[in-house]
């Protein structure tokens, strides 16, 4: 070695039998991650084809995109998003120079190009110091996080209670991994800092500064060249374990995550996947086996990090149901480990339901884990990493229904919608009786042209404390001079929830009479009271062949506002309100600002609560639960989000745009003995009270 | 274990009744069908035993009115033949219902026979019996409960007040039957469907020669309201007079 060239050895002062040996464990290593990570690959050929490889560069380039930002980890995780963007960059910076070394010295020496010297030498080590220290930092971070045992990280179980299963594989896991890396960060500086030091603390390595301080705290021990190759060997054993242990530990999420997030679709849960017309002929609609689930679906369960966000934010877990959307998520993983000869050595939990699981749907996600789902999408959209939980929940409630297992409510409900074309069981003729207190009869749309067809939906039509709400919109649309008409008995459940129950066989019928039903009317436009409604139809329907252009009546009145046909006076200025976003309609579907806008533009102090918009909580009725008991449950969704609004101080009215919600939160006022300190409103009924002019509803 | 389920379709009472213009019968234009609630119960209990012992269900029906809806039912339900009795109209009289059926029943090979113990059109509970006396077999009504082992089915029989009785019944038998163990199931509309293209009803023409209740339907009509009612108002003694006066022109 020449005493001044800028560069460094690579196998500093090794003899040629010890290179042999690292060659022989370095291809043993690479061998064991490549068995792993094929072993991985072969399991995700089994799924079917999800139809995501359109696009691969776009899709390729806006996962760079979050990866250079960490947008969907960082979000309301600034802690972590720090502590992760620098493992991930210091990682990717490590990864890269080693390459660029193994490149220079195993590739380019064969033809006598030498990379690693001079300026780009300098460049290197600061590089590989800077973002090393990074990487430390960001460990420790996690480190230090972990030991607060955040509520996130407990990975206790929802739907068994303990000594019933044992994940102290997840732990251990969590432990290696980290200490891993942070034991392969440390030595490599060690390594480092012996070399400079036995060089003789060369000036062009004050370039690696960390590395240079660390020498100085080394040179006092003497034996330098000695420590150098002792270092260096615990610190490359610790690297090639590290990726012999990739692919079965949950370090594969560094292999998996990317794809998962290039091919990641959130709008699967909008627009829920239909059922091959032969498979539901033939088989079933449900998922009953590993073959039935798309390769996304399989990649999702090897996705999973358990940062348990969609743990923390699920509506059903909150409530002290027995889902937990990560365990779902997880158990699918150990399923689909054990058929496919997969099974992670380190990372495991261990289940002691004895025997092997029959059936997916019942033994391996247990039917009530299945039915607590409000399909309301929080676990999907916090989810840094583009888990779809939604499509794996309802295909599983499709087996479910197809063996006709669900409690006798649903079934009520689901018969009803079967035989008369609603929940409640009313007959057809009766659907448009809430009309007859009117002091108007609405348009026939299947009679006569209208600019809007209004599509009503069940609970706006049946359900008596609605109905009121539901003649407050048509007589204001009425005097606002809204051209609107109904399809009267010939409106049928727009099928939205029972699609999410997962009868997807009545979904059919219900989406077939309905566009059969609209398009016989004469409309231009559809509007709706009912989220649910506006999400199936909209999303939904074009795969039926009904492409309808919808809108939510807080879009239409809010347009009404604006053109001064609806004339608000300063009647509720300066109320303290706050308004509570439907899941079908702000995450689902992007509408949270016309709400908010009537809501200004009555002149009322708009207070949020800390979960809104996209970040809403469900009110619990979501994706069927309506038709569902929920006597177990330890608080009810509504009631949690009603103490959520109390706790803004001083509130008046908890102000909704969903006909479901008026019924959900009018209850959970009661019943959580909050009468008299909150008002659960429709925004209709606060555009009537600031309108011009007297009562315009006429009362039954 | 091989079972007979007798079902008949009635009219769906979440519909409004009308009288029709002959004042003695339903006016059918707009009238909805279903199957009767305890036949539903009957196929219940039969498929659960089916599923604990093996064997066949076989579901037979009179032909009428959305007959056909109800066998494709009971086969997306998991019933494995389904057999339409025609040339009869029974009509309201099971004594009609029960020889036609019997006829049919009798050359078949069956160990029990699962019924509803009563239809909500008849009210009556006779055909179970009916049915048992032209087959010449035992029967047992109002059972909420079967058990089979071997040639024996031991029946549970809610009381009045809560008091069960338990019978031994040798096979086969007609069981009348009020509760299934189960809520009769839901069956998704895809295996309905799936049964309407793969399932066959078969036809089987029935001649019940002249047996008949010999029960004619005089007049239906729906229960008339009563006058209303009246508020007495003022003192108690005024009130008390009001009701003297009441009374006495009664009288």
């Amino acid at each position: 070695m020449h005493e001044h060239e800028i560069t460094r050895e690579i196998f500093r002062n090794f003899p040629l039998w010890m290179q042999v040996v690292f060659y022989v464990v370095a291809f043993s290593s690479i061998g064991v991650f490549l068995f792993g990570a094929w072993k991985r690959i072969q399991k995700y050929r089994k799924g079917r084809p999800a139809g995501r490889f359109n696009k691969l560069p776009q899709r390729f380039l806006k996962v760079l995109g979050i990866m250079m930002t960490h947008a969907t980890l960082r979000k309301n995780y600034t802690y972590v998003g720090v502590a992760h963007w620098m493992i991930f960059w210091g990682f990717v910076v490590l990864f890269i120079g080693t390459c660029i070394i193994a490149f220079d010295h195993d590739f380019l020496r064969f033809f006598g190009v030498h990379l690693l010297k001079g300026t780009f030498y300098i460049v290197f080590s600061l590089f590989m110091d800077v973002f090393g220290v990074l990487f430390i930092i960001g460990l420790v971070m996690m480190m230090v996080r972990r030991a607060k045992k955040p509520f996130n990280l407990n990975y206790a179980r929802v739907d068994r209670p303990e000594g019933k299963y044992d994940r102290s594989g997840y732990i251990r896991d969590d432990k290696i991994f980290l200490w891993l890396l942070l034991f392969i960060a440390v030595t490599g500086f060690i390594i480092e800092a012996a070399r400079i030091a036995a060089d003789g603390f060369p000036e062009f390595e004050k370039w690696a500064p960390f590395g240079y301080a660390m020498a100085h705290l080394l040179k006092s021990t003497g034996q330098l060249n000695a420590i150098h190759m002792a270092t260096w060997w615990v610190h490359g054993i610790a690297v090639l374990i590290f990726v012999a242990y990739i692919p079965y530990s949950k370090a594969m999420h560094i292999l998996v995550d990317y794809a998962n997030l290039m091919f990641a679709d959130k709008s699967t849960a909008k627009r829920l996947p239909r059922v091959p017309a032969e498979k539901m002929d033939k088989e079933g609609m449900g998922y009953v086996k590993l073959e039935d689930f798309t390769w996304k679906e399989l990649l999702d369960f090897d996705a999973c990090t358990k940062c348990g966000r969609c743990h923390y934010v699920c509506p059903a877990r909150t409530a002290g149901a027995p889902l937990s959307p990560r365990d779902v998520i997880l158990d699918m993983r150990m399923y689909a480990d054990q058929l496919s000869g997969t099974e992670e050595w380190i990372d495991k939990q261990v289940l002691t339901n004895g025997g092997k699981a029959k059936s997916i749907a019942g033994d391996v996600i247990l039917p009530e884990t299945l039915w607590s789902c409000t399909t309301c999408m929080a676990c999907m959209e916090v989810c840094p990493v583009g888990i779809e939980h939604l499509t794996t929940i309802v295909n599983l409630r499709r087996a479910l229904v197809d063996e006709g297992e669900m409690e006798d409510m649903l079934q009520d409900a689901l018969a009803n919608i079967g035989d008369y074309g609603n929940s409640f069981g009313k007959p057809e003729r009766m659907r448009a009786k809430w009309t007859k207190d009117l002091d108007f009869k609405p348009k026939d749309a299947r009679k006569e042209p209208v600019e809007y067809l209004w599509f009503v939906g069940d609970y706006a039509s049946f359900d008596e404390r609605i109905q009121e709400r539901t003649r407050k919109v048509a007589t204001i649309l009425h005097r606002a001079g809204v051209d609107f008409g109904l399809l009267y008995e010939d409106e049928r459940n727009a099928g939205n929830d029972v699609r999410r129950v997962g009868e997807e066989g009545l979904y059919e019928m219900l989406a077939e009479d309905n566009i059969a039903a609209l398009k016989s009317a004469k409309f231009q436009k559809i509007f709706t009271t009912d989220p649910h409604s506006y999400n199936t139809i909209k999303n939904e329907y074009p795969d039926f062949g009904g492409e309808f252009e919808i809108y939510h009546y807080t879009e239409l009145l809010l347009e009404l506002i604006r053109q001064g046909k609806i004339r608000i006076t300063d009647k509720l200025k300066g109320i303290r309100v706050t308004y509570h976003d439907p899941c079908y309609l702000g995450r689902y579907n992007g509408i949270t600002e016309p709400p908010r806008e009537i809501i200004r533009a009555l002149g009322m102090e708009l207070v949020e609560m800390p979960r809104n918009r996209s970040n809403s909580f469900c009110c619990g009725a979501g994706g069927g639960r309506i038709w569902m008991d929920d006597s177990g449950l330890k608080e009810r969704p509504s009631e949690n989000r009603i103490k959520e609004a109390l706790s803004l101080g001083d509130i008046r009215y908890f102000i909704i745009a969903c006909p479901k919600d008026f019924a959900m939160y009018s209850d959970a006022v009661k019943t959580s003995g909050n009468e008299g300190k909150i008002e659960v409103k429709d925004i209709i009924e606060l555009i009537e009270e600031a309108m011009e002019g007297a009562e315009v509803t006429a009362e039954a | 274990m091989n079972i007979i389920v007798p079902i008949k379709q009635v009219p769906d009472l979440v519909e409004e009744l009308e009288v029709d213009s002959s004042g003695k019968a339903l006016d059918k234009e707009w009238l909805k069908f279903r199957i009767n609630e305890f036949d539903d119960h009957a196929l219940e209990e039969a498929l659960l035993l089916k599923e604990d012992l093996g064997g066949t269900v076989t579901v037979i029906a009179l032909d009428g009115d959305d007959v056909d809806k109800a066998l494709y039912t009971a086969a997306a339900k998991g019933a494995d033949k389904l057999i339409k009795v025609t040339g009869v109209d029974a009509e309201l009289d099971n004594h009609k219902a029960a020889m036609a059926l019997a006829s049919v029943i009798k050359d078949m090979d069956y160990d029990l026979i699962l019924t509803g113990v009563q239809a909500v059109d008849d009210l009556d509970g006779q055909l179970p019996v009916l049915l048992a006396e032209y087959l010449g077999l035992p029967h047992i009504e109002v059972v909420t409960g079967v058990k089979v082992d071997g040639n024996v089915a031991t029946v549970q029989k809610e009381f009045s007040g809560g008091i069960v009785g338990e019978y031994e019944v040798d096979l086969p038998a007609v069981l009348g039957i009020q509760a299934a163990r189960e809520t009769p199931r839901y069956v998704p509309v895809a295996k309905v469907r799936r049964a309407m293209r793969s399932a066959e009803i078969e036809e089987v023409s029935a001649n019940v020669g002249d047996v008949s209740s010999a029960l004619a339907v005089e007049r239906m009509f729906k229960p008339e309201t009563g006058g209303g009612a009246e508020f007495l108002t003022g003192s108690v003694d005024e009130i008390a007079a009001k009701i003297v006066e009441l009374i006495k022109s009664k009288i």
